[in-house]
């Protein structure tokens, strides 16, 4: 471990871990987000713990390290092209040499590009604390804008994301411009079928709350259909998700924002035989 | 093409590429302090109290009260204070200055420090303001005539949005003080108007005044005006503190306070008989903000240019610039031009497409060419290449046949093109060359026979050293490295005017060219030698006449024929730019590379204007968008395919044939690209920016 004037940099999850339940430090991965309002904090750099760099896979998940930047997730022969598409747009290369998808989800913003992502493709995140790690569902991780479950001494020390059925996916992401804008309304969907019978059909916004959305329930009125039931209750399904969405107002008016989310997932339902 | 478009190495680019290169900010000068600037939370008020807290050793605050001279920053007029008189005008006028070592000691008074103001409701709507700064109007021909035996007549509103400069370095300045001179150094593009305004504020005498640009990032227009209030901030808190002051402004402080180009609100008129335009009425109202600084003569210019590239029998042209209680607005690369040619561009498509005629067509059937007489009463004495660089821009973005492609789509996707036509007039407006300016240049031979150049001109990254280099070098038949030239001095260079309205290289450069010629003829080897030039003003002009805007505003105009081409995505109302083209008439080009660069930056930026940049306030006269994350400007990945070309043709008067370039493409990129939108919509629009939910909007209406 080296100790530098500003902070720790541990040479091990292990050493971080022991850092993290005995200082008052502020994570740090990339800085992308950190370094825009700089304190005067003592930072925990994570950047060079090589557990929290990797990239790896067994049968059901791809397992993305939380410290692992844009960039290297991007590279990793594996990265499904629903993260790859959202990783595209996100910021600009030189950020996402350094940004990573831990700094980008440990944010909790609305906006976050891969955080969209880990929604929709129900991703699993690893806590860990120098007592153990737990596993919870990234809707349980974040609790609320910029508010996250992560406990004093814990950090997030890796993605669990779901390989099967990842192929056929939706995505849409409005910024301002086309590199280095912070997204507007985003929009992504995974729909599987086995055989005749719809089984996911799932939808995630966002930019447009606190949080990205999801709504289960709404999802499993299509569960277990064929395409013309689920063509039947088609205006059904749109009205409830017309009914929930409520967007904020921001730089773009809350009218845009519910204009383009219902447009987006209507096109999604269409563009899959609905 | 001749030696002189030749690229070489640009001048600066050694120093900047490597990172040598030393902006105000990079500074650090033996016992300066800084300075950070208390600004005016609200729009309008009168200030009753100001508590200050008690200040550590070696801390101090400058106001109104320690103006050695008048508490009035010189622009065009004077209305500009240096620090607040006692009201408060917009939000961001500078109250006073706290000074001091640490930069986080100075944060902590500024948001101790309390002014309690008596508000008054704030006019932040140009429409509802009943100041008039300045008012002008010209006729030609009979328009009333034209109305009244008008068969039909077209009436529509335009309005453009404001647009910020966003050089890549903020504004920053250094003042010293030391036996009853006054020096200030930063970044600048017009050192003597920072001599003038600092003059009047420390109340010295010329020589007392010393003015140093120091290396600058970007400027646009924005360092024309601006440095001068902050140049006379800095100067004034040197005298008091005793020691040098830097103020190097805070990006949302510089985009809060600095000016930008002027939002307008525009109403045209026209009178159409047998489908021809026999009239066009055109009300122009600019919103100038809280002080006048150069709105005077951008309005001019917006008036002048109301017409566009067309030549129309009849017209009337009257225009206001209106104070409101917000940020004062100034230069801002095309002067004027983009706010009136956006109307012009997109009331000829209207006008064409009311008259069941094709856009180009109708634009065609009025284009100006050499003879015809100007708007104002002038004559275009030069050729207008318009047809050579029609036919270049069609052939290169494929624009006839698009066009027509591109009526009747459906689909999610749907694309549309646009083309625009404008010119920007090189120069002064008027004869500001002559009574106002009076550039006058020198070159210095030293005994080693290399050749200093000594200008007012200054380096914004638009290649002015190099250009000048280029031009002397040339002239004297001597190679480049003979040549030196450094950031201008007041002490040591006289006064070649400002580094604006698309001059320095036609008027500066041929004075540099003459005195080339001169120093040639009395060369002698490993002597000192210097020549000085003074202006003199073409003579086949028209004399212009400033209160009734009749003849000749500029010698020659630069021309632009611009097409932007989009593809929107009718579920979002994104829209991608497949492509933006441009071809140029600059005269000569000296140094094509950087010309092309200049035109691509230039096209990209007025793309920009035309479609993402929105800068909004809100009702109390706040701006929201003054971060970098929320004042959106195009990246290069916004316009991927960017094609920009010039044509050789040589303006007769200007060193080696060039004329005006900085400006021009600025000016027709939004009109371009809102006409694209146009086309992909299939509707007529009216405002920049046209933003994404302009555009859902636009679609959800049609689906009704
Ligand atoms: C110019 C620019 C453009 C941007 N564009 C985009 C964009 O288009 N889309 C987008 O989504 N974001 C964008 N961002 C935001 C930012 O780059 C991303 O959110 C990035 O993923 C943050 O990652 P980081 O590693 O830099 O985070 P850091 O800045 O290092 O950390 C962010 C937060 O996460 C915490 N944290 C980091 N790692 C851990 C961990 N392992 N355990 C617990 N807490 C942790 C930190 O304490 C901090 O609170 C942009 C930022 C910039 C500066």
């Amino acid at each position: 471990m080296v100790i530098v004037e500003n902070g720790y940099i541990p040479a091990d999850l292990a050493e971080a871990l022991k850092i993290r339940g005995e200082q008052t430090v502020i994570p740090y991965a990339g800085g992308t987000d950190l370094m825009v309002d700089a304190e005067d904090h003592a930072y925990l750099f994570l950047n060079k713990v090589p557990e929290l760099k990797r990239i790896s896979e067994d049968e059901t998940y791809l397992k993305i390290g939380a410290a692992a930047t844009f960039t290297e997730i991007l590279n990793y022969p594996g990265t499904p092209e629903i993260l790859k598409a959202a990783i595209h747009y996100l910021a600009a290369p030189a950020i996402r040499n350094m940004a990573t998808a831990g700094g980008n989800v440990s944010n909790a913003s609305p906006k976050a590009d891969s955080s969209l992502i880990f929604y929709v493709s129900d991703t699993l995140l690893k806590l860990a604390s120098a007592k153990g790690e737990r596993i919870l569902p990234i809707e349980d991780f974040i609790t609320g804008r910029g508010k996250t479950a992560l406990q004093a001494d814990e950090l997030l020390v890796e993605f669990l994301m779901p390989k099967k059925g990842l192929e056929n996916y939706y995505y849409e992401k409005v910024g301002a411009r086309k590199a280095l804008a912070i997204s507007r309304v985003a929009f992504a969907g995974l729909f599987n079928m086995e055989g005749e019978r719809i089984t996911r059909c799932a939808a995630a916004f966002g930019s447009v709350a606190d949080v990205v959305l999801r709504f289960r329930d709404f999802e499993a009125m299509m569960i277990g259909l064929t395409l013309p039931e689920a063509k039947a209750v088609k205006s059904e399904f749109l009205a409830k998700y017309d009914q929930a969405i409520v967007p904020i107002r921001g730089r773009v008016s809350a009218d845009y924002r519910k204009h383009v989310c219902m447009n987006l997932l209507e096109d999604f339902l269409t563009q899959n035989g609905i | 093409m001749d030696l002189i478009n030749q690229s070489v190495k640009k001048w600066d680019h050694d120093p900047k590429i490597s990172g040598a290169a030393k902006y105000v900010d990079d500074l650090r000068i033996k016992d300066m302090v800084h300075g950070k600037i208390l600004r005016s939370t609200i729009a309008s008020g009168t200030i009753k109290e100001i508590r200050i807290p008690t200040l550590p050793e070696g801390y101090l605050i400058v106001d109104q009260h320690d103006i050695p001279g008048k508490n009035n920053v010189h622009i065009v007029d004077d209305d500009s204070p240096c620090y607040s008189d006692g009201t408060v005008n917009f939000v961001g006028e500078a109250i006073l200055m706290v000074v001091g070592e640490d930069m986080k000691v100075l944060d902590k008074i500024l948001s101790e420090i309390v002014v309690v103001y008596e508000e008054h409701t704030p006019v932040l709507d140009m429409m509802k303001s009943d100041v008039i700064f300045y008012q002008y109007g010209y006729t030609k021909g009979d328009p009333d005539q034209a109305f009244q035996e008008a068969d039909q007549i077209l009436d529509e509103t335009f309005t453009t949005g404001y647009q910020e400069h966003i050089y890549m370095e903020v504004q920053g300045m250094i003042g010293f003080y030391k036996d009853g001179k006054s020096t200030v150094r930063g970044s600048m593009q017009c050192p003597y108007y920072v001599h003038s305004a600092v003059k009047m504020v420390m109340g010295l005498p010329d020589q007392q005044v010393q003015i140093i640009q120091d290396e600058m990032g970007g400027a646009f227009g924005g360092k024309e005006d601006y440095p001068s209030i902050l140049g006379a901030q800095v100067a004034v808190a040197a005298k008091k503190a005793g020691r040098p002051v830097k103020c190097v402004l805070d990006r949302r402080e510089d985009i809060t306070c600095t000016s930008k180009r002027h939002p307008a609100t525009m109403h045209y008129r026209a009178a159409i008989k047998d489908k021809k335009i026999t009239a066009i009425d055109a009300y122009a109202v600019y919103d100038c903000g809280a002080f006048t600084t150069l709105s005077k003569v951008v309005l001019q210019r917006g008036l002048i240019g109301a017409t566009g590239v067309y030549t129309f029998d009849n017209i009337r042209v009257n225009g206001k610039g209106v104070r409101t209680n917000t940020t004062p607005n100034g230069a801002f690369r095309g002067f004027g031009g983009p706010q009136t040619f956006f109307a012009i561009e997109m009331f000829m498509n209207h006008i064409a497409r009311a008259i069941g005629k094709d856009p180009f067509e109708l634009k065609q059937q009025y284009l100006s060419k050499k003879g015809d007489i100007t708007a104002t009463n002038g004559l275009y004495h030069f050729d207008i290449p318009f047809p050579e660089m029609i036919e270049k821009l069609f052939k290169e973005s494929g624009y006839p046949e698009k066009y027509q492609q591109y009526k009747h789509q459906t689909g999610r996707t749907r694309k549309g093109i646009g083309l625009s036509l404008t010119y920007h007039g090189c120069g002064f407006t008027g004869a500001g060359e002559r009574d106002l300016i009076k550039g006058v240049v020198r070159l210095k031979k030293n005994y080693n026979d290399t050749v200093e150049i000594l200008t007012a001109g200054t380096d914004m990254g638009q290649g002015l050293k190099t250009a000048f280099v280029k031009i002397v070098a040339q002239t004297l038949g001597v190679p480049m490295h003979q040549i030196i030239i450094a950031n201008p001095d007041t002490d040591r260079v006289p006064n070649s005017g400002p580094t604006a309205a698309s001059r320095s290289l036609m008027v500066v450069g041929k004075l540099l060219e003459r005195a080339a010629v001169k120093l040639k003829d009395i060369w002698v080897s490993e002597e000192e030698q210097e020549v000085e030039e003074h202006y003199v003003h073409p003579e086949f002009t028209i004399p212009w006449d400033t209160e009734n805007f009749q003849g000749d505003p500029y010698p020659d105009n630069s021309w632009s024929a611009n097409v932007v081409e989009v593809e929107i995505d009718t579920l979002t109302g994104v829209a991608d730019i497949v492509g933006a083209w441009g071809v140029y008439d600059v005269g000569t080009p000296v140094d094509k590379m950087i010309v092309i660069g200049q035109m691509e930056g230039g096209l990209l930026q007025a793309v920009g204007y035309g479609s993402m940049e929105l800068m909004d306030a809100n009702n109390k006269g706040v701006i929201r968008n003054n971060s970098l994350s929320d004042y959106i400007i195009p990246t290069a990945m916004d316009v991927p395919v960017l094609k920009t070309d010039v044509i050789n043709n040589p303006y007769v008067v200007g060193p080696f044939g060039g004329k005006g370039a900085g400006e021009l493409p600025a000016v027709g990129g939004a009109p371009a690209y809102v006409a694209a939108m146009e086309s992909a919509l299939g509707i007529d629009l009216h405002h920049t920016p046209f933003s994404q939910e302009d555009t859902l909007k636009a679609l959800e209406a049609m689906k009704k």
